[in-house]
């Protein structure tokens, strides 16, 4: 009977509640990761237990969350950001008390955390607990810790594997636009076939005016008359001198 | 068999009539062309930035057609009026020349209209906007316009704020993702210029950031422009040919 009670009193002396609650990236906002930051939910009526407590936010790469133990302290070179990921695989940021997680969260608030919004501490050995922007794609998994002095008396579960994004090189549609037969749309096919074929009857035409300038016999029977014709008057004239001077 | 003097009135009176109203449509074509190439929207770096400037070369082109289709309506005129076989054959080669021109310039406007993708512009946008070293000074305007852009149109990116962060760009070397996950010129700023909020801003909260993407902005206008330049000379070239075609018939029947 010693032994199922050393059992039962063996957690109690652990000491370190188990939450349940897991840190989830927020679903407010559109972009919850970037490139080196993630956006998470705060965790609002989680400790509510603990009022002395500072609440960390414990960071690692999501395949040495073995790594961490609830014994580590933060501000130390073990826990260190700036040497985040190698040697140090966990770090801790963020830390807070609990009076800035009010519980219930007020309605219309959007309550976040951004994790890895400080660049100015980033490589500033003095400042071990910068919210330093993370340093790879991840995956990342978080847990938060609440610490009385420097003894850990709550944590939550780990979150679930947070990857981040990275950039790939952007590329251009295959065509370019300087190929005049490019990916012609129905409206440049349309204007040049039926502006070549229009230029093409007007060449014709004037070719066919040049020759015709050359020969007379199509153009003698002109059915446009200057305005200065006098042709059959004339011809009169001369018929009525010639009569008078066939007599005498 | 002489055609009554009354069809010549009525062939010359159109011919008359097919002038005035080239030439017309000639003033209307060089006026239009000269807003294009003016540049009203600041869009120029831009879409030289993507070799896509051939909008501007159509317009050039647009311009100096316009006033010669003007100058020749006038010899039109009077060629027609005084029935001189010379002076129509002449105009009848310039407008011929005139018509290449014209072609060109509105199929070239008609290709541009077809090919701005988004791509080409995100290419490019990604290269040279807040290059580090600049190349030459086209680098220069083409940060300058985007910047404008973006503030003018309430925008961001191509496609939106996302595009910075999907692609490596020039921006992101110089500008770290954790402090300027899109430029600044994405947050909605105030009157003196400065982010209203700019953690809502680098967070992406709905109201402190431009979402939309700046492709309508560029394309309504380059788009409507190439339209105006190329379906207009379009017109202008089928009521030519038109005028043309009577002419050429008009000419034949003057009396050698």
């Amino acid at each position: 009977t010693m032994l199922p009670l050393l059992l039962l009193l063996l957690p109690a002396a652990h000491g370190t509640a188990q939450l349940r609650f897991k840190p989830t990236l927020t679903q407010d906002l559109e972009w919850v990761t970037t490139a080196s930051t993630f956006v998470l939910d705060q965790p609002r009526c989680v400790f509510q237990n603990y009022s002395n407590a500072v609440i960390w936010l414990v960071v690692a790469l999501a395949k040495d969350i073995s790594a961490f133990n609830n014994s580590s302290r933060p501000g130390t070179n073990e826990t260190a950001f700036q040497k985040f990921p190698d040697p140090v695989r966990v770090y801790m940021t963020l830390n807070v008390t609990l009076g800035s997680y009010p519980c219930p969260k007020s309605p219309g608030e959007i309550t976040v955390l951004r994790v890895g919004s400080e660049t100015s501490c980033a490589q500033d050995d003095s400042r071990p607990t910068c919210n330093g922007p993370l340093p790879g794609p991840g995956p990342y998994r978080v847990k938060f810790l609440a610490l009385e002095g420097s003894v850990p008396v709550a944590e939550t579960a780990w979150s679930d594997p947070i990857m981040l994004r990275t950039g790939t090189v952007a590329r251009p549609a295959p065509h370019t636009a300087h190929t005049l037969r490019g990916d012609g749309g129905a409206g440049m096919i349309a204007i040049t076939t039926i502006l070549s074929i229009l230029f093409a009857i007007l060449l014709a035409g004037l070719v066919a005016m040049l020759v015709f300038w050359g020969s007379d016999s199509c153009g003698g029977s002109s059915t446009f008359s200057k305005p200065e014709s006098v042709t059959v008057r004339r011809y009169n004239t001369h018929h009525v001198y010639d009569q008078p001077a066939a007599r005498l | 068999m002489a055609k009554s003097d009354d069809c010549v009135h009525i062939l010359q009176g159109l011919l008359v009539f097919g002038n005035v109203v080239i030439g017309m449509c000639g003033i209307a074509l060089t006026a239009e062309c000269i807003y294009v190439v003016a540049n009203p929207h600041g869009l120029y770096p831009v879409l030289k930035a993507t070799e896509n400037s051939d909008i501007y070369a159509a317009a050039w082109i647009g311009i100096f057609v316009g006033l010669a289709l003007f100058v020749l309506s006038i010899l039109g005129i009077i060629g027609v009026i005084k029935a001189s076989r010379t002076l129509l054959l002449v105009y009848i080669i310039l407008m011929l020349i005139t018509f290449a021109f014209e072609m060109a310039s509105s199929i070239t406007a008609a290709t541009q209209q077809d090919s701005l993708t988004p791509e080409l512009f995100l290419k490019q946008m990604l290269e040279r906007y807040q290059k580090s070293e600049p190349a030459s000074n086209s680098d220069n305007e083409v940060t300058k316009t985007w910047d404008e852009l973006m503030r003018q149109n309430h925008c961001c990116g191509v496609k939106g704020p996302l595009d910075w962060q999907e692609y490596t760009s020039a921006f992101r070397l110089t500008h770290s993702d954790a402090d300027y996950p899109w430029p600044r010129a994405c947050c909605v700023l105030d009157a003196k210029g400065l982010p209203v909020n700019l953690d809502g801003c680098k967070l992406g909260v709905p109201g402190y950031y431009n979402s939309n993407g700046c492709y309508d902005a560029i394309s309504g206008p380059v788009s409507s422009h190439a339209w105006g330049v190329a379906w207009f000379g379009f017109a202008i070239l089928c009521w030519t040919f038109c005028v043309l075609l009577g002419t050429m018939f008009y000419w034949s029947g003057i009396e050698y």
